[in-house]
């Protein structure tokens, strides 16, 4: 077996994970090269080549697979980078991109500008068109309005163009129609159908879905063009795989044209490394948080699934293509201590960055951080942080929660460190509860994994809070995205919409449907090099009670028959709709005519997974690895604790809380109330005291 | 810390009890089969304490929230010494605590180990609430029978037993049964979606600490909200603003009169010269001119606040019994949450303006579109709307242009525009025009947002229209502030088959006919500050983006544009600007 190579091209670091062929793992780090990211992603490659003695172009024959996750595009959009696009849209409706939908997020903030628009008005036109609400031609689409469009167009020399026509998605024949006149007549843009890329209802979603797949199309054509180019000219022969919003892969030529895939990338791969290293514990639901200098991630896996959302933003604009459901929220270790008028405590969401960044690395920063709290609470230590490779100035971390927290709200250092250090947990522990409760989900029933540099100090307190009984902290944790891109499978979401009331849904049609989604997603993971023996399709249905305008997302299984769908199985779907909206919202109205309005279909490629490798068993006894006792703060006062260096712990060993594990990129928090063992596959498993791991185990796998 | 309470699980909890009412609103967002509510978002979810004071709440539709307390307190009384863990209370009675008709309360009080612990509140507007009117609009009604159905406080559930002889009384009353009795549903699974997060907080931390922390709270609030209030100069401002009139006297303009003083910590919105309550819809319960108040204190103040019991201390609202702002009963009211309340938020900023001009927005777009209902023939269903396609244009303040397509005042932006493709599918409506409308925002160093030009045809016969709103008229159209100009006022028309445009009042039914069209041109926001000092950049992009035409770019900017390079003559531009207006 060959080699596999995660890499993660993130806002300052570009992480990689090798594996190769024997299950051993390596971590590389080079800084990311905003201008040209192929020159980081290189530099990582040649530091992996040179450690293996070797030259690029020896190593890269040796890959077999890359899987690649990159911000190009989420990057475009935040700095309003992207292509010179232009739209193509119904007359009479030129302002729904931009209006959208009247909603001003903020509502009392008067001080406060909408976004600016992907499109500017004067590059959105209209041609004269229509077909109404049930798929059929009112009006014929007016070639001397496209020709017009088209001169204007090229007049304007835009680089992409969006088409979104109303019920387009009942009806695309004026999109293909357009769509072949622009394919002749301006060959060098980069088109994208609104029936292509999102066949679905909703008119403004659906715009600035397709819109954002025009505004970053070129953008990542011509990345990925150079990054293969420059891979394949250096002997690379293996397969390139991109990262995906919903926590799929896909090959490069599929990215190229749902280029709107990948905006939410960056923590999609998060899941999928959660769900791999639960996965020797025969763990099946999760929750995984990344916690790192500004933002924390929290996403919930059920049954081995990552959430899905439709309902995903970037930078206030909606993507209604399926992401990964992470839920984000302004907490890190540069997260910004202050307090507000009334007097009560707050943390973030305003960050220090990386620049100045917290107080104590001394670069200028002045508002206190919760890596300033940690540091006074003695969870970091100032000579060891990132491995003894930069110092933390203790004083001034001090004096600045002194004046800016504790001398108001007349408390001493201390006590003001536990506030800020208590407030991002409650927080955090929120942010868990949006992905949790909030979807009908009780947190005690799932094990929280854990990664990020700030990560591991914070999760014991938020799994206290939320009384989650079992943390897994892989020693990966600091590159985990590019490890969960390794254990990631092919993946592509198809959506159609169907809408008619259940009990008389035309069931012919239905399967028609169905059967097209499947001949495409197949189709086209085949043409990805996926055998048929590893495609895995799912299938579900968005229900909801007559006369609901929103839909309830109900998976379902297909026959093995001719039919993918009878009516035996509308009943149990119908049944499956109740429990669900019963869970979600407090109520079921069974009985009540439910009806369909979306049919969908993921389509995964299984790929072939990196094996873990078993270490050796090192015995409970931790004491090889303990360095020296520290004094560290817990609930009301300093205690004297236990610090172990990471690198020496190993299979077996047990720590009691309360201690401190010093990683080179983390450093975990063992809270007085929990036990840490160390386990076969180099995670930490921290657990409630008194609570035997095996009955923790059992009660979790049991869900 | 012995007989304090810990300030950092104030902070804890306090954002808790906000995320709580965001699980609620999610409810009746996701599940209702009004359009109303979850297309538009024409709610609020809240919760009380056990003496129902309001902890936290979500205002999706801000002119609801103010009034959420008086709706618990009254049914609260209502039922002392008869509730029951399992109940469910309905209320829309304008004279029994209730803001208006449509906006039905929900609430479900919370029990724990056996005593009454929290509330659980989803209020929110109905579709339909049968009397007269369309869409719970009836223009012509003169009192409260004729408003609508009245529904004092009563229980949707006694310990966990649904009340069918209740929910059976109210739905009869209805036109569309079909959605009230969703939508009801709905409130009360929302209700209990906060129950279950308010009894696992109990759990989690017991009454006593968490009662102690939401005195903190309380007290931490109304100690933001006096911060803020002392950075306003004291003083008595005075602001007058119309209502167009209120469907009985279509002659005669309806006005409010404010006088707000501003003293330390304190402020009270003064109502005493405002005209006594009238004859038609407008007028407005207590409740409703509260919460109206507040639109303009909350947005105004520069840091701001949540509301809850704590910051609202400080404001009190005077309205005398019998005035359009406190009616005796049996008023109709329905129409107060729209114009009334608009026009109590105009004045309160047109107040407000004289002593922080810098803080305050110029008028938005008023409401002046029609709700209507009756059986769609393609899909042979009843159907009910509010045409919220017709939102118009924010205000400007200093330093942001106003937002497009943004009204109404009463729901600050929260009030989300229909998907146009889902209204075709349930109404038997062919919408023909929706897009912005050039040359319709207040001028001003910062401009108005665009107003919207709606059109559409209807396709069936049997279809009402509920016109209701105001700013048709020049008097009520949109303000200026700052030397920023004001915007024009909406126009309505009906438009026949054989192309004759009849012009459309507010306040008054239209019943079209099958193929008849109805053009709306909703106003721009009101602009802010001198025009001629808005940059010549800001204004050629308006022209670029077909915003503005070059003789409105010349005529209210004095920035003189070449038609055919669409450039700035400087030159000219330079000579029409040092001469002024």
């Amino acid at each position: 077996m060959g080699v596999k190579i995660g890499i993660d091209v993130g806002g300052t670091f570009t992480d990689f994970l090798l594996f190769d062929g024997e299950g051993n793992t390596a971590i590389f780090k080079s800084p990311t090269t905003p201008d040209d990211p192929t020159e980081g992603v290189f530099a990582g490659l040649a530091e992996m080549a040179a450690e293996k003695g070797v030259t690029i172009a020896e190593f890269l024959k040796q890959v077999e697979v890359i899987v690649h996750g990159t911000t190009i595009t989420t990057n475009a959009v935040l700095t309003g980078n992207g292509a010179k696009t232009g739209f193509i849209t119904t007359k009479g409706f030129r302002d729904i991109l931009n209006m959208r939908r009247g909603l001003k997020e903020d509502q009392y903030e008067t001080k406060y500008a909408p976004p600016a628009p992907l499109v500017l008005r004067r590059f959105i036109q209209t041609v004269e068109e229509r077909t109404d609400c049930e798929g059929r031609e009112l009006t014929p689409l007016n070639r001397q309005d496209v020709q017009k469009v088209v001169e204007f167009f090229k007049q304007e020399k835009v680089e992409a163009l969006g088409v979104s026509f109303l019920f387009s998605f009942f009806n695309p024949e004026h999109e293909n129609k357009i769509g072949e006149i622009l394919a002749t007549e301006l060959p060098n843009v980069y088109v994208s159908l609104s029936s292509e890329i999102i066949p679905q209802v909703r008119v403004y979603e659906r715009n600035s879905t397709v819109a954002l797949n025009a505004f970053v199309g070129p953008k990542l054509k011509s990345y990925l063009s150079s990054l293969k180019d420059r891979l394949e000219s250096n002997g690379f022969q293996g397969v390139l795989l991109i990262m995906q919003s919903n926590g799929g892969v896909m090959s490069p030529e599929v990215a190229i044209r749902f280029a709107v895939n990948t905006l939410l990338s960056g923590p999609a791969g998060g899941p999928a490394a959660g769900i791999s290293y639960a996965n020797p514990h025969e763990l099946k639901n999760l929750i995984t948080v990344d916690m790192g200098g500004t933002s924390f991630d929290a996403s919930l896996i059920m049954d081995q699934a990552p959430g899905i959302t439709v309902e995903a933003s970037i930078a206030r604009h909606r993507v209604a293509l399926p992401a990964i459901d992470i839920h984000t929220i302004g907490a890190g270790g540069g997260s910004i201590a202050w307090i507000d008028t009334g007097g009560i405590l707050q943390v973030g969401p305003q960050s220090a960055g990386a620049q100045p960044g917290p107080v104590c690395y001394g670069r200028g920063g002045t508002k206190p951080t919760v890596t300033d709290a940690d540091l006074i609470l003695g969870y970091l230590e100032p000579g060891y942080f990132f491995g003894g490779r930069m110092g933390l100035n203790y004083e001034a971390a001090s004096t600045a929660i002194a004046v800016e927290i504790a001398e108001p709200l007349q408390m001493d250092v201390v006590e003001a460190a536990n506030g800020i250090y208590q407030v991002v947990n409650a927080n955090m522990a929120a942010g868990l509860g949006v992905v949790s409760v909030s979807r009908g989900y009780d947190p005690r029933d799932f094990a929280l994994v854990v990664a990020g540099g700030a990560g591991p100090i914070h999760a014991g307190m938020i799994a206290r809070e939320l009384e989650i009984p079992l943390i897994i902290i892989p020693k990966v944790s600091s590159v985990f995205c590019a490890a969960g891109m390794l254990m990631s499978d092919l993946r592509h979401d198809y959506v159609r919409t169907y809408a008619k009331p259940l009990a008389h849904a035309d069931l012919k049609r239905l399967n028609e449907i169905l059967a097209e989604m499947e001949e495409e997603a197949v189709s086209t993971l085949k043409r990805e090099g996926i055998a048929e023996a590893q495609i895995v399709l799912k299938y579900s249905l968005d229900l909801r009670y007559e006369g609901q305008f929103n839909e309830v997302e109900v998976p379902f299984s297909i026959n093995s028959g001719r039919d993918k769908v009878e009516e035996m199985q509308l009943a149990e779907i119908t049944q499956a709709f109740d429990r669900r909206h019963d869970a979600l919202y407090g109520y079921a109205l069974p009985g009540v005519p439910s009806e369909i309005i979306n049919l969908r279909l993921s389509a995964l490629g299984i790929t072939d997974k990196p094996a873990f490798k078993k270490t050796k068993f090192l015995g409970t006894d931790p004491s090889p690895a303990f360095k020296k006792y520290r004094s560290a703060y817990f609930d009301t006062a300093f205690r004297e604790v236990p610090v172990y260096d990471g690198r020496l712990l190993g299979h077996g060993n047990m720590i009691t809380g309360p201690a401190i594990i010093e990683e080179t990129t983390t450093t975990i928090v063992v809270p007085p109330e929990y036990d840490l063992l160390c386990d076969t596959y180099d995670n930490y498993l921290m657990h409630p005291k008194g609570m035997a791991l095996s009955g923790i185990l059992e009660k979790l796998r049991r869900g | 810390m012995a007989g304090k309470i810990d300030p950092i699980l104030v902070a804890v909890l306090d954002n808790r009890f906000s995320s709580i009412c965001v699980e609620i609103g999610q409810t009746m967002l996701r599940t209702s089969r009004s359009p109303i509510f979850s297309e538009a978002r024409d709610f609020v979810s809240a919760i009380f304490d056990r003496r129902g004071r309001l902890i936290a709440q979500k205002d999706y539709i801000p002119v609801l929230s103010g009034a959420a307390p008086f709706a618990l307190r009254a049914i609260a009384d209502h039922f002392k010494g008869r509730i029951y863990e399992g109940d469910v209370y309905v209320l829309n009675d304008p004279y029994r605590g209730n803001n208006h008709p449509p906006d039905i309360t929900v609430v479900k009080p919370v029990f724990f180990e056996g005593e009454l612990a929290f509330w659980s509140m989803a209020k929110g507007h109905h579709v339909d609430v049968g009397g007269g009117g369309v869409g719970g609009y009836n223009p012509l009604a003169t009192d409260a029978w004729t408003d609508a159905l009245r529904i004092p406080p009563v229980k949707l559930y006694e310990r966990g037993v649904k009340q069918q002889d209740i929910w059976d009384m109210i739905l009869i009353n209805v036109h569309i049964p079909f959605l009230v009795e969703g939508d009801l549903h709905c409130q009360v699974g929302a209700t209990t979606i906060g129950e279950r997060s308010l009894t696992s907080m109990a759990r989690k931390y017991g009454m006593d600490t968490l009662e102690a922390v939401i005195e903190e709270i309380f007290d931490a609030y109304e100690a933001k909200m006096r911060a803020e209030i002392r950075s306003i100069p004291n003083g008595t401002y005075y602001a007058e603003r119309k209502i167009d009139h209120d469907g009985i006297d279509t002659d005669k303009p309806v006005t409010v009169r404010l006088a707000l003083s501003v003293h330390d910590e304190d402020v009270v919105y003064d109502y005493s010269a405002t005209d006594h309550q009238v004859k038609g819809f407008l007028n407005s319960t207590y409740p409703n001119t509260v919460s109206s108040s507040y639109i303009s204190l909350f947005t105004t103040i520069k840091n701001k606040v949540k509301i809850n019991e704590g910051s609202i201390r400080p404001v009190t609202v005077i309205a005398p019994e019998g005035s359009l702002l406190n009616p005796l009963e049996p008023a109709p009211t329905t129409a107060s949450t729209v114009p009334t309340a608009e026009t109590i938020a105009e004045a309160g900023w047109y107040a407000l303006a004289q002593a922080v001009p810098n803080l305050c927005q110029a008028a938005w777009n008023r409401w002046a579109a029609p709700a209507s209902g009756g059986v769609n023939p393609r899909t042979e269903k009843p159907f009910g709307d509010i045409h919220f396609m017709s939102k118009g244009g924010g205000g400007a303040t200093e330093g942001i242009d106003g937002w497009d397509h943004l009204g109404t005042v009463i729901c600050l932006g929260g009030l989300r525009a229909p998907d146009p493709e889902l209204h075709e599918m349930v109404t038997p409506y062919l919408i023909l025009n929706y897009e912005l409308m050039p040359d319709n925002a207040g001028a001003g160093q910062w401009r108005g947002g665009n107003g919207l030009h709606y059109k559409w045809q209807v396709l069936g016969d049997n279809v009402a229209f509920a016109m209701f709103g105001s700013g048709v008229r020049d008097e009520t159209a949109p303000f200026g502030l700052a030397g920023g100009k004001g915007a024009p006022k909406t126009e309505q028309y009906l438009i026949k088959a054989d192309s004759t445009r009849i012009w459309l009042d507010v306040n008054t039914f239209v019943y079209p006919e099958k193929g008849d069209c109805i053009e709306i041109f909703s106003s721009g926001g009101g602009g802010y500050g001198d025009p001629f000092k808005r940059s010549t950049a800001l204004v050629l992009e308006d022209v670029q983006n077909e915003l503005l035409s070059i003789e409105a770019a010349k005529a209210q900017y004095g920035v003189v544009i070449d038609p055919e390079t669409l450039t700035v003559n400087q030159t000219e531009t330079d000579k029409l600007r040092s001469k002024g207006v």
